[in-house]
């Protein structure tokens, strides 16, 4: 990609941050870990009632996703990329190639023993409470009693939604049933999540709570496959993407592979004045470079937020999550 | 009683054939459905790779999903169809049973003869068909639902089994009835206890001193209660744990009351009895002769349509002949008790009032050769047929006599002279009246053994309640793997009418009831005259007797009519009625799996 040199005098790595936050450690993927996922020629065409071919969802798919990696799937709507998840999850059959998980085909229901899936919506039963659906969902993985109660807690911990888990979740807000929805993905300590687009519904304390919380799961050795149209959560926490578009595989690759200028700088420094500017600028020229641009930076919306909201504002009772989204 | 012929068979005799029927069944849809998914498999991936996606689907049932079944999964899903059924507002079913309970008293015929039979068909029917609803409803559309919104989505992402999904909500919902059918049999227990217990009081009385034994007999008349007041006799001869004991006499509106004379003189009646009993039938086995005396197995057709019964003419060597087994001093030490559901067809119209007359003669069916001829049967007992009621003859051991070669009546031993060698007895009746005809089925006569708890049976009409209701609920979610909720539910009721029609249809076919099927309907209508071509609808029928003929047949299990007469439900009727449900449980089970194994749920 041959675009024009910029200067940020503030380092920043762009390649695997979330917005306001400290440096995030490298991921663990190298693309050389254990196979978990792995498509092959993988097509999905959805028939009408007598047979006659009406979308062809996926096409030929080929990826692979490895142990400790987050992986993202992007697209427009309708590319595909909740299609593809349904395949690996089993809810869908394919019309043609394979879709294996832990090695196993995606319809063998043993893999799920391993698997933790967040749907798209949080298609959960609202005449249960937190508790009550933690525990159900924990009995459909034989966890013993005590366990399960003691996964309960942490995971109603983990999520903020202790001081409502006794409300039935039809009282709740958009973003306290996706909480939910995460816990019952977690309640077995899945080594493999799937995260149908993780984010929707959530403000940005609950986006940036939810991004921390993936990356802290990819740090304790899980593998997580989310897919997404919202670019920069996306690029915030993934590893490695694909890019679907119309059913087929556009692009895949590391993230910071994919989104590196090579032949840009960005330089950011503070307390510069207008001679160390000029002088700056005439180093690069002499240098036979070319100063694109030299300026203040803007921050982002979202440290704007959280810089006004404030770091305990979105687990309080007092919460704009108690009202509807 | 109109008693099934297929009462008589014990449990023993009828499994081995109806274990190798089901067998057969069972091999015919197996294979159909192999056949049938083959042919769609071969359609869609080619005849090589359809084979190993049979055999995948088929030994993945009997090596994975089959056995790893896990019982905590189904009850966790079976707690939630419980929870389920709670949020669908479940409790107004019971809320409408008692209210109908509440003013039924309003509406129940006060006047009726046979009080015991109304209150108990009016409350085991509306148990039946309120709770067969609820069952409708709740299994066919749980699953509907559960896909429609989406939820089925985060049960199939777990590793749970399709059997698992199938049982945790058979397992759910039958739990709901269940309570729901205990609680209402515990309020319909009440209510008829309550409906029928009353008490009289003395209103009349006189004495007469009995000459032989100069002691008297009072004889009286009750208060009326309940609508109804009875003739009462006591006899200071008899007497039973020190006291003097009488009864009401004669029956009336299905019971007695005991009356004792109390030290001071005064009568005391006492509660109803009668009203509320389970008969135990001892059934035997029935031929007829006819006028000449000749033995058919059918008896004469008076020109009645319904054949249940036939009958012997009277005055003549016709009879009805009984064979009973299990004679023995054991099971009937003081006598043998003889009821008896006789119709009576008149030629002549006679005493309207008065009872026709009969005789009944036991009889050894094979004595020995050695045996004193005369001593193969006794004097005749002579009784009065009681129609549209069940009459009862004693017949008491030091009763039996004989009349030797020179005319001298002398004792007969019931056991020694007339039981033979094999337990084996014959019982004889006989019309005595010229003209008048006797009608009898094989369940009309029968030996009376020791009663049964009537609140036993009471219960053991709601198993069989409740062995219908799970099947309702096998079908209902069998039917939802696959069909949206409306559809299910009227697949369900269609399973339950074609059940219940499943003789009638059989009738029409064979031609015991004239009739068709849609198409010689309609011309008949339309045209008003007979159809020439009696098959148009031929196809049509055979489809629907072998639909029905593998659906449950609804009605068998229904012994409310049983416990409302007054008979016990035998541990035979059960165990088959058990095994006939275990049966369908299996067969729905398999199917229901397939189903949701082969079901793209996001699609």
């Amino acid at each position: 990609m041959d675009t024009p040199k910029t200067v940020d005098l503030e380092q920043q790595d762009s390649s695997s941050h979330v917005s306001g936050q400290e440096e995030a450690p490298e991921p663990t993927s190298d693309g050389k870990g254990e196979v978990i996922i792995e498509t092959r020629s993988l097509t999905k065409v959805y028939r009408d009632f007598w047979g006659r071919s009406k979308v062809r969802a996926v096409k030929a798919l080929d990826m692979q996703v490895r142990r400790g990696e987050i992986f993202g799937l992007l697209g427009p709507n309708g590319s595909g990329k909740s299609t593809t998840i349904k395949l690996l999850l089993g809810l869908l059959f394919p019309t043609s190639g394979k879709a294996l998980v832990f090695d196993k085909e995606a319809t063998d229901v043993s893999k799920n023993e391993r698997i933790g899936y967040l749907p798209e919506e949080s298609y959960l039963y609202k005449f249960l409470n937190a508790e009550e659906t933690l525990d159900f969902y924990g009995r459909l993985f034989n966890i013993s009693a005590a366990e399960r109660r003691s996964r309960t807690k942490q995971l109603i911990d983990l999520i903020g939604m202790d001081w409502a888990k006794r409300r039935q979740l039809k009282e709740y807000s958009k973003g306290m049933t996706r909480r939910i929805g995460l816990a019952q993905a977690l309640i077995n300590d899945p080594e493999l999540i799937l995260l149908d687009e993780p984010t929707t519904g959530l403000d940005p304390i609950g986006t940036r709570e939810m991004k921390e919380l993936i990356i802290k799961l990819r740090d304790q050795g899980k593998t997580i496959l989310m897919c997404s149209h919202l670019l920069a959560d996306v690029q915030d926490v993934c590893d490695r993407i694909a890019i679907l578009h119309q059913g087929e595989l556009k692009e895949l690759g590391r993230v910071d592979d994919l989104l590196t200028v090579q032949d840009v700088t960005q330089i950011q420094a503070r307390g510069l004045n207008a001679e160390a500017e000029e002088e700056i600028r005439k180093v690069i020229e002499r240098h036979q470079g070319e100063v694109v641009s030299m300026e203040n930076p803007t921050s982002t919306l979202e440290d704007l937020f959280h810089e006004v909201v404030g770091e305990t504002g979105s687990s309080s009772p007092d919460s704009t999550d108690k009202e509807d989204d | 009683m109109i008693v099934d012929p297929s009462e008589f068979i014990t449990f023993g005799d009828w499994f081995p054939a109806a274990a190798w029927s089901y067998a057969k069944i069972v091999l015919v849809l197996f294979s159909l459905g192999l056949a049938i998914c083959y042919a769609f498999a071969v359609v869609r991936h080619g005849p090589t790779e359809a084979i190993y996606i049979i055999s995948r689907a088929v030994t993945g049932f009997f090596s994975r999903d089959g056995v790893r079944i896990s019982l905590r999964r189904v009850f966790a899903l079976a707690q939630l169809a419980v929870k389920e059924s709670l949020r669908r507002r479940v409790l107004v079913v019971f809320g409408v049973f008692v209210l109908v309970m509440l003013f039924a008293g309003w509406m129940l015929d006060v006047e009726n003869d046979h009080p015991a039979r109304l209150y108990l068909g009016f409350v085991l029917t509306m148990s039946n068909y309120l709770v067969l609803a609820l069952a409708m409803f709740l299994s066919a559309f749980s699953l509907p639902n559960d896909i429609k919104d989406r939820t089925i989505y985060t049960i199939v992402t777990k590793p749970v089994r399709p059997l698992e999904m199938f049982w945790g909500r058979v397992l759910g919902f039958v739990t709901v009835g269940t309570l729901l059918l205990m609680v209402m049999g515990l309020v319909s227990g009440v209510f008829v206890y309550r409906g029928l217990h009353h008490s009289h009081q003395v209103e009349a009385t006189s004495a007469q001193l009995d000459p032989a034994t100069n002691l008297n007999q009072h004889s009286g008349e009750t208060s009326r209660d309940s609508h109804h007041r009875h003739d009462f006799f006591v006899d200071e001869d008899t007497t039973a744990q020190g006291k003097t004991l009488g009864t009401t006499n004669p029956i009336v509106r299905e019971h007695r009351h005991p009356v004792t004379l109390q030290e001071d003189g005064s009568m005391e009646i006492g509660g109803p009895q009668g009203s509320l009993q389970a008969r135990v039938p001892i059934y035997g086995t029935l031929i007829f002769r006819n006028r000449e005396g000749q033995e058919e197995d059918v008896g004469l057709n008076v020109g009645k349509e319904w054949t249940y019964r036939s009958y012997i003419e009277g005055n003549t060597l016709g009879a009805a002949v009984w064979t009973f087994s299990n004679i023995s001093p054991d099971n009937f030490p003081d006598g043998l008790m003889l009821e008896m559901d006789i119709r009576v067809f008149r030629t002549s119209k006679g005493q309207i009032e008065e009872q026709i007359p009969g005789e009944i003669i036991l009889r050894n069916p094979s004595p020995t050769t050695n045996a004193d001829p005369a001593r193969r049967q006794c004097m005749p007992i002579p009784f009065r047929a009681t129609e549209f009621a069940v009459s009862e003859v004693f017949v008491e051991l030091d009763e039996l006599k004989f009349q030797d070669n020179s005319g001298q009546l002398k004792k007969l031993d019931l056991f020694d002279d007339l039981v033979d060698e094999n337990g084996q007895l014959e019982v004889w009746i006989r019309c005595r009246q010229r003209a008048q005809f006797f009608g009898m089925a094989q369940a009309d006569v029968y030996l009376k053994a020791t009663p049964n708890s009537f609140w036993i049976n009471f219960g053991k009409c709601y198993l069989g309640l409740w062995m219908q209701m799970v099947l309702v609920v096998l079908f209902g979610v069998f039917f939802s793997t696959f069909l949206t909720g409306i559809v299910a539910l009227k697949a369900t009721l269609a399973t339950i009418v074609l059940g219940m029609f499943s003789g009638f249809l059989a009738d029409i076919q064979t031609g015991e009831i004239t009739g068709g099927g849609p198409l010689e309907s309609l011309y008949r209508i339309t045209t008003q005259q007979e159809a020439d071509d009696q098959g148009a609808d031929d196809v049509y029928m055979r489809v629907m007797i072998w639909a029905s003929d593998l659906l449950p047949n609804y009605p068998e299990f229904n012994t409310v009519r049983k416990v409302a007469y007054g008979y016990d439900i035998n541990r035979h009727i059960l165990m088959r009625h058990a095994m006939i449900t275990f049966g369908y449980f299996l067969v729905l089970s398999v199917m229901g799996y397939f189903v949701l194994r082969t079901r793209e749920f996001a699609a």
